[in-house]
């Protein structure tokens, strides 16, 4: 009996011996395969943790280029609403300026002077007294405040960009730079100045 | 207790590990967050609260709305919009025509079948977005070629995915519009809608108030439970309050009465209205749409 199965079971189920390794070789490899496309994959998408970094987006570059651009549509854009909030108020919403109140804009010739030194103090510095645009004298009531002074470098250089290019002018760019440079030239000015300083001053 | 140093570390090594990744690392991650600056602007996102939707937050939360609404806004993709705003000095079949010269453009390889559809349809009206991609250097190359050639066009940025199709909002929500909740009313299950912009969907408090009140007058069998007891059921005096609500017949209470809020709901209106997360932010660019007067 005991000799009958020994024979009839020992063929078919051998006594499992041990190799020399106890994981195939193929699964270490497979593993380690898909261990590396996982970091290949993580190192793509991951953004590395950086608190700024959701999807869809995978890397600073990439949230870089779909930033809104900063192009000449942007700044006029940013000018016009700047414009609107704080100059438009005495000089139109069409630039032409208010009698009495404040000097037009449009076709100006402060506003389209080669050299923008003259016209970015204007906003910053304030403008009191007569000044004579388009070859007309003219006076208000009240002088201009600095209220280019709170504005930041980039709102005022779009709002001089603004008034450069609307209404027919077509005088060039103001850059926040410019900007910037000018107000540290300027240093603290009170009271405002009048047209005649400001013609003491480079164009 | 020949292995109590080895339990010991045993429990360190499970506590710990946790602790760094549940507390620590978001602590680094997150915890310096700083408000984001508005781009083209010198203003912060997000805004403070006003006092009242500040105490809104805690009605919301102590009514256990987030049980029912998230606020926060997925987005599964991005896309630029090139449209075109003015001819200059072509007509439309030299515009179909200069688009169609190009096509040999590599850039534009994957886009031009975008683009061979457009030129066969556009019957000349403008604005008029003729190219929709995910390919921003496709995008650009247009946008370029089109400047070059005397042409006015625009890009938009524009956020996409289901919630956004849904109008829940138009981009991702980020960690820094929940810079100013404590706590943060994240929300996991959607029963109702996403409310991370409902104060630019439903702006109107009379309107918020009536559907606190009465859900079902508002959205016809909705789910939502009446918050009744937020609200105030009054005799009405000789001239009706001002803030009574205006209630549909089958929701009015007997005549000689009216409906008041009591201040839990002004709050947690305020809180409601104050849920606006449309500004564009670094983290999660779009173009905004530019009013039309």
């Amino acid at each position: 009996m005991s000799e009958e199965n020994q024979s009839s079971s020992a063929p078919s189920n051998p006594e499992p011996a041990s190799t020399r390794s106890a994981v195939p070789m193929w699964i270490i490899v497979a593993t380690l395969v898909l261990l590396f496309l996982g970091f290949v994959y993580f190192d793509n998408h991951s953004g590395w943790f950086d608190p700024k970094i959701y999807t869809p987006y995978a890397s600073a570059e990439q949230l870089d280029a779909y930033q809104p651009r900063s192009g000449a549509a942007a700044t006029l854009a940013q000018g016009k609403k700047v414009y609107e909030t704080y100059c438009g108020i005495c000089h139109g919403p069409d630039g032409q300026g208010k009698p009495a109140t404040a000097p037009p804009l449009a076709g100006s010739e402060w506003v389209n002077a080669g050299g923008i030194h003259r016209l970015t103090e204007i906003p910053l510095a304030g403008l009191n007294g007569p000044i004579k645009v388009k070859g007309q004298p003219m006076t208000f009531a009240s002088g201009m405040v600095p209220i280019g002074a709170a504005l930041s470098d980039a709102e005022l250089a779009a709002v001089l960009t603004y008034i450069r290019s609307a209404w027919g002018n077509k005088a060039g760019e103001v850059t926040a730079d410019d900007v910037k440079t000018i107000r540290a030239s300027l240093g603290a000015h009170s009271p405002p100045m009048t047209s005649e300083q400001l013609m003491k001053m480079p164009e | 207790m020949k292995n109590g140093f080895a339990i010991f570390f045993a429990v360190l090594v499970a506590l710990g590990s946790s602790w760094l990744g549940l507390v620590v690392a978001p602590a680094i991650q997150l915890g310096t967050a700083k408000l984001d600056p508005v781009l083209n602007s010198s203003d912060t996102w997000p805004q403070q609260r006003t006092g009242e939707a500040t105490l809104g937050l805690q009605i919301y939360r102590a009514n256990g709305c987030a049980a029912c609404h998230t606020e926060q806004v997925r987005q599964a993709g991005v896309q630029a919009e090139v449209s075109l705003t003015g001819l200059g000095k072509s007509n439309p079949a030299e515009f179909k025509a200069f688009v169609q010269s190009l096509f040999i453009l590599p850039e534009l390889e994957k886009v031009t079948n975008n683009l061979a559809a457009f030129v066969k349809d556009w019957n000349g009206d403008l604005p008029k977005t003729f190219l929709t991609t995910d390919d921003l250097e496709a995008a650009g190359t247009m946008a370029d070629r089109l400047k070059a050639a005397g042409l006015k066009s625009e890009t938009l940025i524009v956020a996409t995915g289901p919630d956004i199709a849904r109008g829940w909002g138009v981009r991702r929500s980020v960690a820094a519009d929940y810079l100013y909740d404590y706590p943060v009313q994240l929300g996991g299950l959607r029963v109702g809608p996403d409310l991370a912009n409902i104060g630019v969907r439903d702006p109107v408090a009379s309107a918020q108030l009536l559907h606190l009140y009465a859900p079902g007058a508002v959205v016809k069998n909705s789910a939502m439970p009446s918050f009744k007891f937020l609200f105030e059921v009054r005799q009405a005096g000789a001239t009706p309050s001002p803030d009574a609500l205006n209630l549909p017949k089958e929701f009015a209470p007997p005549a000689g009465y009216e409906v008041v809020p009591k201040p839990e709901a002004r709050e947690l209106v305020a809180y409601l209205l104050s849920l606006r997360a449309d500004q564009p932010v670094y983290e999660a660019p779009f173009t905004p749409a530019i009013t039309k007067p």
